[in-house]
C-alpha cells in the first residue's frame, strides 16, 4: 500500500508528535492524498452503486404491500407476498420451465459445440476451416428481435417457409406457431443456431494445446482418424466441458431471457412450456400487476441463483484443485 | 505428415466436411431466406410465403423502409446508442479496472467483491424497473438506453487482469517521475492495452447495437424509438393482428401492417453494419470468448 510519496511524507514527521489519523479521518486523508484514483474509479462504482445496489435494497417490497407514490417505504406485510407464491400453481410452472429449458439449452448447446470444435480440429484444409467457421460464428452477432423477425418468416402457418415449401411438395401445411409442445425444440434449435459457432471457439482453443506428438504415436500404433479424436482429443477437452457445464449450472435460473421474451412475446397459448421467472416477471411490469408478488418471485429467484452460483463456483475451485490447476476467473 | 491414408480415414474424412458443410448451411439458411425475400416483389410473397428463391425481384421494400421516418430515427438513435455507450464504457470500466489493478491500493480486495458481488446476487426485475424509473426517473430520455448497461462488472475484470499483466515496471518508473494516475492510464496503460480494448469495446458495441430490453422498458413517451424495438414492435403487431383476425366478427385494417417484404427488409437494415464490419473485427471476438472463459 505504502506509495513512495506517502512514505517521504509520514518519514518526515518525527514519531513522537505524529499521531496516526483513525477512521473516517484516516479515509478522508487517504482520499486527499488520492483523488485522481477515486476520480477515475467513481463513474463505474457509482453507475453499479445505482443500477446494481439500489435494487438489491429495493428487494425489499417483497415484504411490502407496494403501492408507486410511496415505493420503497412502503408498509411492511411480512411473509404475505410469499405465502401467496407457495399457494399459487404459477411458481411451479415458472420453475419447471426455467429450469427445464435451461437443461436443454445447455446439453444440446453442450453437444453441439464439442461435436463442430472436434470436427474442425480434424479439417486440414485451411480456407474450409477458415470458412465454415466464420459462417457458424455469424448467428452469434444477430439481436434477438431480428432472429425473431426471422423466425417467423420460417414458421408461420400462411406464408412460413416451412410451410411454403411443404406446399410446393403438395403436401399438408403443419401448425407449428400455436404448438406450445414443439418450442421448447424451436428454443433450442435456435439456440444451437445462435450458440454452436461461439461456443466451440473455447473447444478449439483448448484442442489446440493437445501435444501433437500423442497423435503421431497413436497412428504409428495403427490408430485410425476416429479412434484418434475418440481417445485422444476427446479426453483432453473433457475436463473444460465439465468446467463450462458446471459454470452455466450456475446460470440456471437466468438464462438469457431476452430470447425467451423476443420469440414467444405475448403468445399466451405458448406460456404452459415457454413462460420462464424472467418472462413472467416482464409481463407483469408491463401489465402493473401485483409488483410486491412479483418482487418475491424475483427474489426466490435471486436466492435461488446465488445460492447455484456460489454452488457451482465452490464445485469448480474444489473440481480444478483436484487436478492441480486454477480454472478460476476470480 | 506423411501418412497412409486407410480407406476408412477417407470415408471419415468425407463425413467430416459433409456434415460441417451441412452445419455451415443450416447457420446460414435464415440469412438465406431472410436477403432472398427483402428483394422478392411483395404479391409475390404474398402467395408463396418465404421461399429460398424469387420468382421476380424487387428493391421496393428497401426504398420504402429508407425512406420511412422511423427508421431513420431509429438508425440515427441506434448509432448514436452503440458509439457513445461503447466509447463511454470503455472510458469508464477502464478507469475502475486500473484503479483495480494497482497493488498499492488499499483495500483492493473489497473494491473487487463490491465489483464481483453484483454479478452473483441479481436482483431481480421489478426493483430494478422501480430504481430507474421512478427512483432515478431514467425514462424517456437517450441516456435510458445508454447508462443502465454501461458498467459490465465481468469485462472490468477482463480488463484488469489484463492491466496486471502489462510489466509493473512501466507504471511504477512514471509514478515515481511524478506522472499522475490519470497520465499513467491515458499515456501508458491504454496504448499498451489496445487488444484488450478492442475486443470489450467490439462486445459493448455488439451489445448496444442489438439491445431492445432498455428501449422495451424505460422509452413510453418519447418520439424515438432504437431499430431493434421499432423490429420487435413489429412482430408483435403482426401477431396481435393475426390473432384478433381468428376472432369471429372482428374487422381489421390491413393497410397499416407492414408488408412481408418490408419486414425483412427492415431487418437486412438493421443488421447491415454487423455484417459489414464483421470480416474485420471476428479475430477479436474470438480472443474476447476464449479470454473470457476458463484457460483449457
Amino acid at each position: 500500500m505504502a506509495s513512495p510519496v506517502q512514505s517521504l511524507k509520514s518519514g518526515s514527521t518525527s514519531p513522537s508528535t505524529y499521531k496516526k489519523p483513525k477512521g473516517l479521518a484516516a479515509f478522508w486523508l487517504y482520499v486527499k492524498e488520492n483523488w485522481v484514483l477515486f476520480a477515475l474509479g467513481a463513474p463505474a462504482l457509482l453507475l453499479i452503486f445505482l443500477f446494481s445496489y439500489l435494487p438489491m435494497f429495493g428487494t425489499v417490497i417483497a415484504f411490502q404491500d407496494y403501492s408507486p407514490r410511496t415505493m420503497f417505504l412502503s408498509p411492511w406485510v411480512g411473509f404475505r407476498n410469499f405465502r401467496l407464491l407457495v399457494e399459487s400453481p404459477l411458481v411451479m410452472r415458472l420453475v419447471v420451465n426455467t429450469i427445464g429449458l435451461n437443461v436443454m439449452f445447455i446439453a444440446f448447446t453442450t453437444f453441439f459445440s464439442v461435436l463442430i470444435a472436434l470436427l474442425l480440429n480434424e479439417v486440414r484444409k485451411a480456407y474450409f476451416k477458415r470458412l465454415t467457421q466464420s459462417i457458424m460464428f455469424l448467428p452469434y452477432f444477430m439481436g434477438w428481435t431480428i432472429v425473431s423477425m426471422v423466425l417467423f418468416g420460417l414458421v408461420d402457418y400462411q406464408v412460413g417457409t416451412v410451410n411454403a415449401l411443404l406446399t410446393k411438395l403438395g403436401l399438408e401445411r403443419i401448425i407449428i406457431t400455436d404448438n406450445a409442445a414443439a418450442w421448447p425444440w424451436i428454443l433450442t434449435l435456435v439456440r444451437v443456431w445462435k450458440g454452436t459457432g461461439a461456443g466451440c471457439i473455447i473447444y478449439l482453443a483448448a484442442l489446440t494445446s493437445i501435444d501433437p506428438q500423442l497423435y503421431e504415436a497413436a497412428a504409428i500404433d495403427g490408430a485410425n482418424r476416429w479412434q484418434r479424436m475418440r481417445y485422444i482429443s476427446l479426453p483432453a477437452i473433457v475436463p473444460v466441458i465439465t468446467l463450462l457445464i458446471l459454470l452455466e449450472i450456475g446460470r440456471i435460473f437466468f438464462g438469457d431471457f431476452g430470447m425467451i421474451y423476443a420469440l414467444v412475446g405475448d403468445k399466451a397459448q405458448l406460456f404452459s412450456t415457454t413462460d420462464v421467472i424472467d418472462t413472467y416477471l416482464l409481463r407483469a411490469l408491463r401489465s402493473n400487476a401485483n409488483y410486491g408478488f412479483s418482487a418475491a418471485i424475483g427474489l426466490l429467484q435471486s436466492v435461488l441463483g446465488f445460492i447455484c452460483i456460489f454452488g457451482s463456483n465452490w464445485i469448480v475451485k474444489k473440481y480444478s484443485q483436484a487436478r492441480g490447476e486454477n480454472y478460476q476467473l476470480f | 505428415m506423411v501418412e497412409q491414408r486407410t480407406a476408412t480415414d477417407r470415408v471419415f474424412d468425407f463425413l467430416i466436411y459433409a456434415f460441417l458443410a451441412l452445419f455451415a448451411l443450416f447457420c446460414l439458411f435464415p440469412f438465406w431466406i431472410m436477403i432472398v425475400s427483402s428483394l422478392t416483389d411483395d404479391l409475390v410473397l404474398r402467395q408463396d410465403g418465404y421461399l429460398p428463391w424469387a420468382r421476380k425481384w424487387s428493391l421496393e421494400a428497401f426504398r420504402w423502409v429508407i425512406s420511412g421516418n422511423d427508421m431513420r430515427t431509429g438508425y440515427a438513435v441506434t448509432i448514436f446508442v452503440t458509439v457513445v455507450g461503447t466509447i463511454c464504457s470503455l472510458f469508464v470500466m477502464s478507469g475502475l479496472a486500473y484503479v483495480m489493478s494497482l497493488k498499492r491500493l488499499k483495500g483492493r480486495n473489497k473494491l473487487a467483491f463490491y465489483v464481483f458481488f453484483t454479478m452473483v446476487f441479481v436482483p431481480g426485475l421489478i426493483p430494478w424497473f422501480i430504481t430507474s424509473r421512478n427512483l432515478l426517473h431514467m425514462h424517456d430520455n437517450i441516456w435510458a438506453l445508454i447508462l443502465p448497461m454501461m458498467v459490465q462488472p465481468f469485462w472490468v475484470f477482463v480488463l484488469r487482469n489484463f492491466f496486471s499483466s502489462l510489466p509493473s515496471e512501466l507504471i511504477e518508473s512514471a509514478y515515481i517521475d511524478g506522472a499522475s494516475d490519470s497520465t499513467i492510464l491515458l499515456r501508458i496503460v491504454l496504448p499498451l492495452s489496445t487488444p484488450a480494448l478492442a475486443t470489450v469495446g467490439l462486445f459493448m458495441a455488439v451489445a448496444y447495437w442489438n439491445d431492445w430490453f432498455l428501449g422495451v422498458m424505460l422509452l413510453d413517451f418519447a418520439n424515438f424509438r432504437p431499430l431493434s424495438v421499432i423490429i420487435l414492435k413489429m412482430v408483435n403487431n403482426v401477431q396481435a393482428i393475426q390473432a384478433a383476425m381468428k376472432q369471429p366478427g372482428v374487422s381489421i385494417n390491413l393497410a397499416g401492417l407492414p408488408t412481408l417484404s418490408i419486414r425483412m427488409a427492415t431487418a437486412v437494415i438493421t443488421i447491415g453494419p454487423i455484417i459489414l464490419a464483421y470480416p474485420f473485427v471476428q479475430r477479436y471476438f474470438v480472443r474476447g470468448l476464449t479470454l473470457g472463459s476458463v484457460k483449457g
